[in-house]
């Protein structure tokens, strides 16, 4: 039975996956993002059927067991790109301590005046960052770290399908632009749309995602108590 | 068909092991890191190095690029477990992750076309 569901659970997620990869590659919108339709099937199909996340969890061991290696694989299109990381070294700079602290800054203050409690509050401050070091940076803030795990993932969502809306409004079209402010403020899951729309852009998204990290950690400490009431 | 096949899982492998590697580093250097992203680092030093060609890890490293996104499916069913907190106020956490996330993308782009334009005058 427990290797039936491990089974069900594969072959629905890689379904799910295959058949939205297909309509996005179809249609190109946003909105058709696949991570965000295939979470919502997959959920809706779990809850229909009774499942529940433990029935999930082997399938999803067996199924992340890669992403470290993929990360690692970004290395690739940065290296293909680096003439660019160094010709434009101070853009790339600016622009992601520039996107770090201003959506750290906006979490907060939205949060203060939706009047949420401190508790929240400090597990919402990372929430830009990749999840290993989001979860640190809540812990030593006085955070709940599942909590901040699940706003992290809620903002790769939500910036994935967001951001490059956004970015077309504003007419940031350049491809460097695009895939340091989808890093930035969505890590992976941005990064994983930044190299939908090109090799560059999705090597940037890299690169935003790793000094977003880092600078977010760094400054962590002494910007969060600033900022919480 | 099954060549390509067999050099996915060799590249990956060889990934895998830089990803450990870089955790390993992680651990014992103290760093501020996740061991994905110095992990990335450290492949990028090897590259630039060319200790690594970007041929041993091109097959490989490119199908898992192009599925990148495959890998944040099962990560985000996770979200599932919030349900009574959503219910309770998930429409205010969504409003206040929705602005946050509008104004960081619209920072760092803004940003970068700005001081891209100024600097190619």
């Amino acid at each position: 039975m427990t290797a039936l569901i491990f089974a069900a659970c594969l072959i629905l997620t890689v379904g799910s996956y295959l058949a939205t990869r297909a309509i996005f590659l179809r249609f190109r919108h946003p909105l058709l993002n696949p991570v965000f339709l295939s979470t919502l099937v997959i959920i809706a199909v779990l809850q229909a059927t009774g499942g529940t996340l433990a029935d999930y969890q082997p399938a999803k061991e067996l199924m992340t067991f890669l992403l470290g290696p993929a990360t690692v694989a970004l290395a690739l299109p940065l290296y293909h790109n680096r003439a660019v990381l160094l010709s434009q070294a101070l853009p790339v700079l600016a622009g992601v301590l520039t996107g770090s602290l201003a959506t750290i800054a906006a979490v907060l203050v939205a949060g203060r005046l939706a009047g949420l409690s401190r508790g929240i509050l400090v597990s919402l401050g990372p929430k830009s960052v990749t999840v290993p070091i989001a979860v640190e940076i809540s812990r030593l803030a006085g955070g709940e770290p599942t909590l901040t795990a699940a706003f992290v993932v809620a903002t790769g969502m939500i910036g994935s399908i967001l951001g490059p809306l956004l970015l077309t409004a504003v007419r940031v079209k350049d491809p460097v632009a695009r895939g340091l402010a989808l890093g930035t403020v969505s890590h992976g899951q941005g990064t994983a749309v930044a190299l939908l729309e090109g090799e560059r852009a999705g090597a940037m998204g890299g690169v935003a995602m790793a000094i977003a990290a880092v600078f977010t950690a760094l400054i962590a400490p002494y910007y969060l108590p600033l900022l919480l009431p | 068909m099954i060549l390509n096949f067999l050099t996915i899982v060799w590249q990956s492998a060889l990934l895998w092991l830089v990803y450990r590697l870089g955790g390993l580093l992680v651990g014992v250097l103290h760093l501020a890191l996740p061991g994905n992203v110095a992990g990335m680092l450290l492949m990028f030093a090897l590259l630039a190095a060319g200790v690594v060609k970007p041929a041993y890890i091109e097959v490989g490293g490119g199908f898992l690029l192009k599925h990148f996104a495959f890998f944040f499916i099962p990560i985000s069913v996770g979200l599932m477990a919030f349900g009574p907190l959503m219910r309770q106020s998930g429409l205010t956490l969504l409003a206040i992750l929705v602005a946050s996330a509008a104004v960081g993308v619209l920072a760092t782009g803004l940003c970068v076309q700005f001081l891209d334009r100024r600097g190619q005058r």
